[in-house]
C-alpha cells in the first residue's frame, strides 16, 4: 500500500515541516508589514524618552494685527530619576532652591518613572531660580523652555479673550472656544535609552514644536481701549453693579469692541470669583431693555405703514389705559399733543403703547422674532443667553402694550445691538461675529476666513431710512441729546429699564442704557452702553449712558479720522445747553471786516498785516459761542 | 566545486554555528557586562563548546553506525541513570526553575539534551528489529511507547516541558515513518490533547502562557512580557534590520536575549532577509539529511538519520513558532544558534552521526 511505504511517509513529514516553516515566515512577514505601525510606535515609546518642548500658543490679534494675547518664554524643571546619581544630595539642593520641604522634593526625585515633571513647584521658574539650578549641573536634572500665555493689555476684554491653565489649555472665552486652533503641537528632544534608563548611543531626534494658529479678531484695539477707559470712568464715577459696552459694525456684524465690568486680569485670574470669570455680560446678561426696545416697535410700525411720523398725532396725558391697566409715561403729566416723530424724540411711553395696539400682537411679535430676540445670535463666543419673550398664546393687550415700550421682555445686549443694526443698515439682520480669520503664525497664510453672514431681511430700506432719521432727531432734539457730537451725524436711543427682583420692579434701581450709531446717513458703527444701578446720579439713560456712548463715538472719530459731515441735523438747544453756531468764512477779508463778522468770538492773531489768509477752526464747522478763533494775517 | 557540493550539509552547519556565535556576542554583550563585567563571557563559553562540538562531530563522522545499534541498550541505560541523577538535589542544579543541569565549574551539561540522541538510537533499533510487528499496536508499538512516555515523565520531573515535547514529537515521527496505522496517531493526538489539559490543571502557570500567547497584552508585565518584547524586536526591523550590533531590545528589554529569543534579535538586526537566510539554512540541513535517510538501505540508519534531523528541525520550528507568537512560550532553544553548550554539542553530534551514515551509504554504493 502507498501509505505503508516508509519513503513516502518520510517525504510526507518533509512536506509538513516545510509547510510549518513557511507559516512561520508568513507570520514574520505579517508582523513586519501589517503590525509594523503599531509595534513600531509601541517599541519607540518603550525605547525613547521624550524631553518635551512646549509649543507656543497661537496669538490673538486685533483687526490691525496688534497683539492681544501673546506668549513669554519661561523655564520648567524636569527630572529623569534613573539618571540622577546622588539622589539625596540632589533632593536636598533642589528643595532648598525651590523652597519646598525635603519630603516633597523626594517624591519627585525618587519616583519610579522615566520622566518626572516637577509640578507645580518647578513650573515656570523665574530666571534667578533657573540659573541656580543650572549652575548645579547634575545628571538627570533638566531645565526645559516652556511657553507661557501673556496678556499685554491685562484686563482689556478679559471675559471675551478668556484665559489659559498652567498647561496652556484654554479655559474660557476665545481661548476655550478656539482652543483647538490655538493649541500648537509640542515638540521634543527624543533620546533612546535601555530598559534601565541609561542613554543609548543612538542619535537624538529633535522634533520642533509647531506653534498654534493665530486668531485675528474683528476687534479694533484702539477703540477697545477707548471703551475700557470709558467703562473705568463709569466705575469710578458711579460705582455701578455692572457696566458693559459693545461696538459693532452694523453693515457686517463685525464686533469692534466688547467689554464689561467687573472684570479681571487674565494673567492672574486665580483670585477672581467664578462668576466674574465666566460671565461675559454683553452676551450673557438678560434684562428688560426699556426704551431702546422702542426702536423695534417704531421699525415695525413704519414697515407695516400704521403710522406717519410727521402727520399723525398723539395726545399724551401722562398715562394710557389698556384693559383697565394704567400705563404711565416716564414724564409726569405727559407730553401733551405731539407728532409721532415727537413721540419717538420724547420716548413717550403711551405713544408707543398706541403704536403697539395699532400693530396688534401678531405683527409686533413677528417683528420681535424676526429681529432675533428670544434666540441666541450665534456669535462665536461662549456663554450666550437666549433671553425671554412672551409666549404668543399668553399675550393680552397689556402684555402687548408693555412690550411695545420695552417691558416684560428679556433680552441680551448683543441681541439689541444686532436688532438696532438691522433697523438702521437698510434692514438686514446679520450674525454678529468676532473672529476675522485664523492664520499660520509663521507663513501668515490664512487657514480659515470668517465672513459676514446675513440671517434675513427684517424691514425695507425705506423703513430703515426713516428709522435712522427718527433716531438722529432723538439725538438732535430729544432724549439722546447728551450724545450729540458737533459736526457729526449721530443717531441713537436712550433706555432706562427697571430691574425685576422676586417678580417686582425694584425702586431706584435701574439699568440705564444708550444705543447710538454714526454717521447717521451711512452708519459704520453702533455703540451700546448699559450701566447697572449707577450711584449718585439721576438714573436716566440720557444722563448717564449717553455721554459714555458719545465719548466712545468721539474716540471712533479720532481713530478713523472721520471727516465732519456736510449736511447736519442741527441740535435744538435747551436753556442750559452750550450753544453752537456755524463759523462764518473770513478768509480773504480785511481785518476790520473779520472783526465785525466774528463779533462775540475771542480772536487770536498771528503774523503781520491787514488781510486774513487762514482761519482755525475752518469755516462751516459748528463751534461754541464765544470760543476762540485763530486768524493768520498777511499783507 | 564538487567538494563544496558534496559537503553542503557540513558547510551549512558550520556557517550556521559561526553565525550563531556572532549573534551570541551581539545579543549578549550588554547582559554579559551587566552580570559578569565582561562582554565576552557568553561568547567565549559558546566558542569553547563549538570547538568541542566540532571535534565530537568529526569523531562521530568516522564511527561506524552499527556500533550505536550494538550498544543502544547501554546508551539508553546511561541516559536513564543521568536523568535520575540530575533530579537529586545537590547533584543536579537548578537553572531558570528547572533542576536539569550538571554543573562543571562554569559549564553546565543537560542530560535531557543527550538523552535525545540515546532515545533516537534506541527507538531506531527497536523499530528496525521489530519491523514485522509494527502493524500490531499492542505487540509492536506499546513497548516502545512506554519507554518514550517514561522518558517524558523523567524530563517532566525537572521539569522541562519544551525538551519533553521535542523528544516525544520526534520519536512519534519515527514511529509514523515506520509504517504504523494512521488510526493510532489519531488516538495519540487525542491522548496528547488530554495530557496537555492534564498538565495545565497540574500547573496553572502553563495556562497563563497559553493566554499570553493568545493575547500577550492581557498581562504585558507577566506572562505576556517575553512575547511582547520579542514582537517589539521583530516588528520594527523591516527588510534589512538595524544592522549587526544595533539591536535596542537586547539592552535589558528582552531578558537573556542570547537564549530562547535570539531569533528576535537576529530579526531586529538583520530584518526579514536575515530571517529568510536562517530558515533557509535550517531547511538545507533538513533536506540534505532527509536525502541521506531516503538513500539509506538498512532501516536502522534510515530511522536514525530521519530521527536526528527531524529532532533538530522540530526544535527549530518550535523555537521560531514561539518567538513569532504562533504557539505559547515552551522554553525551547534554537539549535546551533541559541546560547547553550549541551544543545550545541548534541546538535553537532547529531550532524556527525548523520555524516558518518552518509559516508557508509556512499561506500555501499560503490
Amino acid at each position: 500500500m502507498f501509505w505503508q511505504d516508509k519513503q513516502v511517509r518520510i517525504r510526507f513529514v518533509v512536506l509538513i515541516i516545510t509547510f510549518l516553516i513557511i507559516t512561520i515566515i508568513v507570520k514574520v512577514f505579517y508582523i513586519e508589514v501589517f503590525q509594523y505601525k503599531k509595534l513600531n510606535s509601541l517599541a519607540s515609546d518603550l525605547w525613547s524618552r521624550n524631553l518635551p518642548i512646549t509649543a507656543d500658543r497661537g496669538k490673538i490679534l486685533d483687526r490691525n494685527g496688534k497683539i492681544l494675547a501673546d506668549n513669554i518664554t519661561t523655564t520648567s524643571l524636569y527630572l529623569i530619576p534613573n539618571q540622577i546619581k546622588e539622589k539625596e544630595k540632589v533632593t536636598q539642593e533642589l528643595a532648598s532652591i525651590l523652597n519646598v520641604s525635603y519630603e516633597e522634593m523626594k517624591e519627585h526625585v525618587f519616583k519610579k518613572t522615566s520622566l518626572e515633571r516637577v509640578h507645580p513647584e518647578g513650573r515656570q521658574l523665574s530666571f534667578e531660580i533657573a540659573d541656580k539650578i543650572n549652575a548645579l549641573n547634575y545628571d538627570g536634572v533638566y531645565l526645559l523652555k516652556e511657553s507661557k500665555r501673556y496678556y499685554p493689555y491685562k484686563n482689556l476684554m478679559a471675559q471675551t479673550l478668556g484665559f489659559v491653565g498652567i498647561d496652556n489649555q484654554g479655559l474660557s472665552g476665545l481661548e476655550l472656544k478656539y482652543n483647538d486652533y490655538l493649541t500648537g503641537t509640542n515638540g521634543s528632544i527624543k533620546y533612546y535609552s535601555d530598559a534601565k534608563g541609561n542613554k543609548l548611543p543612538v542619535s537624538e531626534e529633535y522634533k520642533e514644536a509647531v506653534s498654534g494658529l493665530d486668531l485675528t479678531l474683528t476687534i479694533d484695539l484702539d477703540l477697545q481701549q477707548a471703551v475700557e477707559r470709558e467703562l473705568d470712568n463709569v466705575v469710578s464715577k458711579y460705582s455701578p453693579e455692572a457696566a458693559l459696552a459693545i461696538a459693532m459694525d452694523p453693515q457686517s456684524g463685525e464686533l469692534l469692541a466688547i467689554s464689561s465690568r467687573p472684570n479681571y486680569n487674565p494673567n492672574s485670574y486665580q483670585t477672581t470669583s467664578l462668576e466674574i470669570l465666566n460671565r461675559n455680560l454683553p452676551i450673557w446678561m438678560t434684562y428688560e431693555p426699556g426704551s431702546t426696545m422702542k426702536i423695534t416697535t417704531l421699525a415695525a410700525s413704519l414697515n407695516e405703514g400704521v403710522v406717519n411720523l410727521f402727520e399723525d398725532n398723539f395726545y399724551d396725558k401722562g398715562s394710557i389705559e389698556v384693559d383697565g391697566a394704567h400705563l404711565h409715561c416716564w414724564k409726569r403729566g405727559g407730553h401733551g399733543q405731539e407728532t409721532y416723530l415727537q413721540v419717538v424724540e420724547n420716548s413717550c411711553n403711551p405713544g408707543f403703547v398706541s403704536l403697539g395696539l395699532k400693530l396688534g400682537k401678531d405683527r409686533l411679535f413677528s417683528y420681535i422674532k424676526n429681529y432675533g430676540f428670544g434666540e441666541k445670535t450665534g456669535i462665536d463666543l461662549i456663554g450666550e443667553e437666549n433671553g425671554i419673550i412672551f409666549d404668543l398664546d399668553k399675550i393680552g393687550n397689556v402684555e402687548l402694550a408693555t412690550t411695545a415700550f420695552g417691558q416684560g421682555i428679556s433680552v441680551t445686549p448683543i441681541q439689541q445691538v444686532r436688532a438696532v443694526s438691522a433697523s438702521i443698515n437698510g434692514g438686514t439682520l446679520y450674525r454678529p461675529y468676532i473672529l476675522k480669520n485664523i492664520s499660520d503664525s509663521t507663513t501668515k497664510q490664512i487657514v480659515l476666513e470668517n465672513s459676514s453672514e446675513i440671517i434675513r431681511q427684517v424691514i425695507t430700506k425705506e423703513t430703515s431710512d426713516m428709522v435712522r432719521f427718527a433716531l438722529e432727531s432723538v439725538v438732535s432734539n430729544g432724549t439722546g441729546r447728551n450724545a450729540y457730537i458737533e459736526n457729526y451725524r449721530v443717531g441713537g436711543k436712550t433706555g432706562t429699564a427697571q430691574k425685576v427682583n422676586n417678580g417686582r420692579y425694584m425702586v431706584g434701581n435701574y439699568i440705564v442704557s444708550f444705543i447710538g450709531f454714526m454717521p447717521a446717513d451711512n452708519p459704520s458703527i453702533v455703540v451700546y452702553v448699559a450701566i447697572d444701578n449707577p450711584k449718585g446720579v439721576t438714573q436716566y439713560g440720557g444722563t448717564v449712558a449717553a455721554p459714555v456712548a458719545k465719548a466712545i463715538l468721539e474716540s471712533y472719530i479720532n481713530i478713523k479720522k472721520l471727516p465732519p459731515a456736510s449736511d447736519l441735523m442741527p441740535k435744538v438747544y435747551n436753556w442750559n445747553d452750550i450753544k453752537y453756531q456755524v463759523l462764518p468764512d473770513v478768509v480773504g477779508k480785511s481785518l476790520e471786516e473779520a472783526k465785525k463778522i466774528l463779533k462775540g468770538y475771542t480772536l487770536e492773531y498771528s503774523g503781520q498785516g491787514n488781510k486774513i489768509i487762514h482761519q482755525s477752526p475752518s469755516a462751516g464747522l459748528y463751534v461754541e459761542d464765544n470760543s476762540t478763533v485763530k486768524l493768520m494775517l498777511s499783507n | 566545486m564538487k567538494k563544496i557540493k558534496d559537503n553542503i550539509l557540513l558547510i551549512t552547519t558550520i556557517l550556521l554555528c559561526l553565525f550563531g556565535i556572532t549573534m551570541i556576542y551581539s545579543s549578549s554583550y550588554v547582559w554579559s557586562i551587566y552580570k559578569f563585567n565582561n562582554p565576552y563571557k557568553y561568547l567565549i563559553s559558546q566558542a569553547i563548546f563549538f570547538i568541542v562540538g566540532l571535534v565530537l562531530m568529526f569523531i562521530l563522522k568516522k564511527i561506524d553506525y552499527h556500533l550505536y545499534e550494538k550498544h543502544a541498550n547501554k546508551i539508553l541505560l546511561v541516559c536513564i541513570i543521568l536523568l535520575i541523577l540530575v533530579l537529586i538535589p545537590g547533584v543536579g542544579k537548578i537553572r531558570n526553575g528547572s533542576r536539569s543541569w550538571f554543573g562543571f565549574g562554569p559549564f553546565g551539561i543537560q542530560p535531557s539534551e543527550f538523552s535525545k540522541i540515546g532515545l533516537i538510537i534506541f527507538v531506531s533499533k527497536y523499530l528496525s528489529k521489530n519491523n514485522k510487528d509494527i502493524k500490531d499496536i499492542k505487540k509492536g508499538i506499546f513497548p516502545i511507547l512506554s519507554i518514550i512516555i517514561f522518558f517524558f515523565f523523567l524530563i517532566m520531573l525537572e521539569p522541562d516541558f519544551g525538551q519533553g515535547m521535542v523528544i516525544v514529537l520526534s520519536l512519534l515521527l519515527i514511529i509514523f515513518v515506520s509504517g504504523t496505522k494512521l488510526s493510532f496517531f489519531i488516538k495519540c493526538f487525542i491522548l496528547g490533547l488530554l495530557c496537555i489539559i492534564g498538565l495545565i490543571i497540574v500547573a496553572p502557570y502553563r495556562m497563563a502562557r497559553i493566554v499570553s500567547y493568545l493575547n500577550p497584552w492581557t498581562d504585558p508585565l507577566g506572562s505576556g512580557f517575553q512575547i511582547i518584547q520579542s514582537l517589539y524586536a521583530i516588528g520594527p526591523s523591516g527588510l534589512l534590520g538595524s544592522g549587526l550590533g544595533n539591536s535596542i531590545q537586547k539592552h535589558f528589554y528582552l531578558p537573556e536575549p542570547q537564549t530562547d529569543f535570539i531569533f528576535a534579535i537576529i530579526s531586529e538586526e538583520f530584518g526579514f532577509l536575515g530571517i529568510l537566510l536562517i530558515t533557509s539554512m535550517f531547511m538545507i540541513i533538513f533536506y540534505k539529511s532527509i536525502k541521506i535517510s531516503l538513500s539509506s538501505s538498512d532501516l536502522f540508519s534510515k530511522y536514525l538519520v530521519f530521527g536526528l534531523s527531524s529532532q533538530i528541525i522540530i526544535q527549530a520550528t518550535l523555537n521560531l513558532a514561539v518567538v513569532v507568537g504562533l504557539i505559547p512560550v515552551t522554553g525551547v532553544t534554537l539549535p546551533f544558534i541559541s546560547y547553550g553548550g549541551s544543545s550545541l554539542l548534541v546538535s553537532l553530534m547529531s550532524i556527525g552521526i548523520i555524516l558518518g551514515i552518509e559516508k557508509s551509504n556512499k561506500k555501499t554504493d560503490f
